[in-house]
């Protein structure tokens, strides 16, 4: 291997930084959402069991308990686009800016009707077109790359 | 950009995933940097400048770029 940085070749033997980030991500994002589901059902169980009564200031509070998780998934996606390459993160953000644009052109263009022409929506709705817009951006910004 | 680096990778007989784990990046990034997708980083073109013990430009075709932004 004449020419080539030996000091390189030997940090080859140490683990791929951005398969290192993907591992991460993963046993992060298992945790956080099984955390989610456990939250839910406490959430939902206390709020419709013992809390039923409760004064509204701990109802808001126990109803919120499954953003705790939400937000480790929050801190998981950025650790992970800390840690990919150069690439990865380019295809990431291009998509992620996408996402928001279309979720935020869907959520203006919906606000026009609704009431009068449409039914009203939860708000829970704009979270999930984002999360399928950012979805559907990832796989054709990824398509520009191969 | 056009560049040798798939020349230069069977040279020294690795695979895109070995080049890719030399240089810390996802094989996606080699594939897409050997079909002049996409272009280098001045840090990543320097890290396989060193990596292949050769100035950036012999990896790299200047001459390729159409003066446009991607």
């Amino acid at each position: 291997m004449s020419g080539i940085d030996d000091s390189l070749v030997m940090a080859s033997t140490t683990i791929n930084p951005v398969k290192r980030a993907a591992q991460r991500y993963f046993i992060e994002f298992a945790i956080s959402m099984t955390a989610y589901v456990a939250t839910i059902w406490v959430s939902r169980s206390l709020l419709y069991g013992p809390m039923r009564t409760a004064s509204p200031g701990w109802q808001y509070v126990v109803a919120l308990l499954p953003l705790v998780p939400i937000l480790l998934v929050f801190g998981a996606v950025v650790r992970y686009m800390l840690g990919v390459d150069e690439l990865i993160r380019r295809i990431q953000v291009d998509s992620l800016a996408l996402a928001g644009g279309a979720t935020a052109l869907m959520a203006a263009a919906y606000g026009l009707i609704e009431g009068d022409y449409a039914p009203k929506l939860s708000a829970w709705w704009t979270f999930v077109t984002f999360m399928m817009a950012w979805l559907i951006a990832s796989f054709f910004v990824r398509r520009r790359y191969q | 950009m056009k560049n040798r680096l798939k020349v230069l990778r069977a040279e020294n007989d690795w695979t895109q995933a070995e080049l890719a784990d030399r240089v810390g990046v996802a094989r996606q990034t080699i594939v897409a940097l050997e079909k002049g997708k996409y272009s280098p980083s001045l840090e990543l073109a320097f890290r396989l400048s060193k990596l292949f013990g050769k100035p950036v430009e012999q990896i790299f075709d200047p001459e390729s770029v159409d003066g446009k932004p991607e």
